[in-house]
């Protein structure tokens, strides 16, 4: 396969890389990237722009740039489904819109298979001042099609968007998940090799959610290729085989995407594991706060389900009042399942110095499936009103059960052999 | 699988996209320029008539400019006027048009200088509208007027839209990147027309700085419309084929220029 072909089209000639458009090929992959970065021109005096017009101009870059990215390289078969997860400004975005051609890479290779046309970054080229009804239209002469062409489709995407009379307003007025609502319908209608979404989950309400889902679920099955960027690992591992996770603009990792997003989140719960260790005392009371001072759990990080767990620890109270102690249980990913505070149940904490509260806590019959959990522990204000700090400690629960969920619920089967 | 195709929209060559594209702004620059007046595009021929009418009753009635000798003041400002109000205008708007396309220029593939080709098309379209109209009026009106001076008219339009395309996609790069571009082009334009001989006829420039007024390409491409369209002049000069080439040149500079910046646009619009 060629990358070596000067890229196409009116947006100039190449800088250091380019996007090469190769005959479709059945082997080939539909796009590669090899060793792509970008790099954004700094505009750091007031001077700076001219300078920066002329050295665009003899064909240099930018004299002071700002690596959004670099080195990233994957290949996306046709059929296939890549998540691309990371912080904000960890280069997600850029990575898309080169991807999408709207800017050239600055050094690697961008091998596309296929139509470049059909790439397409939902509720985008939506033109704020046209109604929803010229922005399809838009939409449709961006991908080449004629009024007419487009005309056939209109009524599908209507019903799609479901955003009523609204279509004949400025999409100005919009609402972002109205927007969202259009610019997916205007995707679904018109069917792209490569759907690439930026977030377009996150925007819409529950039930559009579940439709968009649904349908992207479809297009997979129907031999669609996606490129999904968001922030829910619940959607990336639902809806793609793998991902990439970018960090500062490079690739932190790339694989199957149940071990990416794990990855991410256990490095996102280390880094605020970090700040979740006990307040030193004196600390707490110059800043005159309720601080969980310890907290252990009993018998240790491993358990059998339906063992009993003892959770017990220290809290600091500034005013010597009597603080509330709240305790959790959560899944790994932060899915609540338990929470239950002393106030609720009457409970007052043992004072075991002027300022020191003791309290101690005890699940018997653990009913939690097997999984990695954390408990944690708040403290609160007397009134119960103002959460100050929690310290948390993770545990996991081993066992074979083939059920599903997070907890056993006492049940019972009525069948009459 | 057989049904992964379904529904798939056959992919256009690029040249046909762009059609397509360049097609769909060029109505929404049309669109717009008239949506908010209540006129709406009969504005396009009302403009220029009440600003000729202006021009008459200022030059002829207050500065009395009897010196023109035997032409007719009226029909010798007309000709003229309105190839500068196009140029102008073109050039004014089509330098900020990227700026009302900065959310598709951030998000979506196309080719930038469709957008610059559409304002200036819009622009000179109209234009041309309201001259024709000003020239039909002004026959009808009894001025002395070769309406068959069109047949070099009309493609001098061509050349100067070369012309203007060219300088405009220049000044529309540029302004992306350089936000003073727009505020130093409306005085500079001013000062380019009154160096022009479109209010005044070249003889009554002094000998002296004669040649450096007839240096303007814009002075040459005036003359030429007087020669055809009050002298009914039809005979092509060599002239006619420096004026195309250097149009061409212009434009293809100001395209180089155009294209060498566009791949940056998204990070400045």
């Amino acid at each position: 396969m060629s990358t070596a072909g000067p890229p196409q089209g009116a947006n100039g000639p190449p800088q250091g890389g380019g996007v090469a458009p190769v005959a479709a090929s059945r082997t080939a992959p539909l796009l590669a990237l090899d060793g792509v970065g970008k790099d954004y021109a700094k505009v750091e005096s007031r001077g700076g722009q001219l300078r920066l017009v002329w050295d665009l101009l003899r064909g240099h870059g930018a004299a002071h740039v700002f690596r959004a990215l670099d080195a990233v390289s994957f290949t996306l078969e046709r059929g296939a489904s890549l998540g691309i997860i990371g912080e904000n400004g960890a280069g997600k975005s850029t990575l898309l819109k080169i991807v999408a051609s709207v800017i050239p890479p600055t050094r690697g290779h961008v091998t596309v298979n296929g139509r470049v046309g059909a790439l397409l970054e939902l509720g985008s080229g939506f033109h704020p001042d046209y109604t929803g009804l010229a922005n399809i239209e838009l939409a449709a002469a961006l991908l080449g099609l004629g009024p007419d062409e487009i005309a056939a489709k209109q009524d599908e995407i209507i019903a799609f968007a479901d955003i009523g009379e609204h279509i004949h307003d400025p999409i100005k007025h919009y609402s972002s998940g109205m927007v969202v609502r259009l610019g997916f319908a205007v995707a679904t209608a018109l069917r792209p090799d490569i759907l690439i979404t930026d977030e377009v989950l996150a925007v819409g309400d529950e039930s559009f959610q579940k439709k968009c889902v649904a349908w992207m679920e479809e297009y997979l099955h129907d031999g669609g290729t996606l490129l999904l960027c968001s922030h829910s690992m619940y959607h990336i591992q639902k809806l793609c085989r793998r991902a990439l996770w970018l960090r500062d603009g490079r690739t932190e990792r790339y694989g199957p995407a149940m071990d990416v997003t794990q990855a991410y989140l256990a490095f996102h719960e280390e880094k605020s594991a970090r700040s979740r260790e006990p307040i030193d005392a004196t600390v707490a009371a110059t800043a005159g706060v309720y601080a969980v001072q310890s907290l252990a759990i009993a018998p240790g990080e491993m358990l059998a389900q339906g063992d009993t767990l003892d959770v017990r620890g220290e809290v600091y109270s500034p005013d010597g009042r009597t603080p509330v102690v709240l305790i959790g249980i959560v899944r790994a990913d932060g899915t609540p399942i338990y929470g239950v505070a002393t106030d609720m149940e009457g409970i007052a904490p043992n004072r075991m110095a002027p300022d020191r509260f003791a309290f101690s806590f005890t699940l018997p019959g653990l009913a939690l499936l097997p999984g990695k959990y954390v408990v944690r522990a708040h403290a609160m204000d007397p009134e119960g009103v103002r959460l100050f700090d929690h310290v948390e400690r993770s545990f996991v629960v081993t066992g074979a059960s083939r059920e599903m969920g997070f907890v056993r619920l006492p049940h019972r089967w009525h069948d009459r052999s | 699988m057989a049904s992964a195709r379904r529904g798939v929209v056959p992919a256009p060559p690029a040249r046909v996209r762009d059609r397509a594209l360049f097609a769909n702004f060029f109505r929404r620059e049309l669109k717009t320029r008239y949506l908010g007046s209540i006129t709406g595009l009969a504005w396009a021929f009302v403009h220029p008539l009440v600003l000729l009418a202006v021009y008459h009753f200022v030059f002829t009635t207050v500065f009395r400019t009897e010196r023109f000798g035997s032409e007719s003041f009226l029909a010798f400002v007309a000709v003229a006027l309105w190839p500068w109000l196009a140029a102008q205008e073109g050039i004014q708007r089509g330098a900020t048009s990227l700026g009302g396309y900065a959310g598709l220029i951030r998000k979506v593939a196309f080719p930038h200088e469709l957008v610059v080709y559409a304002s200036v098309s819009a622009t000179l379209v109209l234009q041309l509208a309201g001259y024709l109209a000003v020239l039909v009026a002004l026959v009808a009106y009894g001025e002395p007027l070769h309406l068959t001076g069109l047949l070099i008219a009309l493609p001098l339009w061509v050349v100067l839209g070369i012309a203007v395309i060219g300088v405009t996609l220049f000044f529309a790069a540029l302004q992306v990147f350089i936000r003073d571009v727009e505020h130093v082009l409306m005085p500079a334009l001013m000062i380019l027309m009154y160096l022009t001989p479109i209010l005044y006829p070249l003889k009554l420039v002094p000998e002296s700085m004669r040649s450096w007024v007839a240096v303007n390409p814009f002075s040459w491409l005036v003359g030429r419309l007087r020669d055809a369209l009050l002298a009914g002049n039809l005979a092509l000069e060599w002239g006619d084929a420096v004026a195309l080439a250097v149009a061409l040149a212009i434009f293809f500079a100001g395209r180089w220029v155009f294209r060498r910046l566009s791949p940056h646009f998204e990070d400045f619009v």
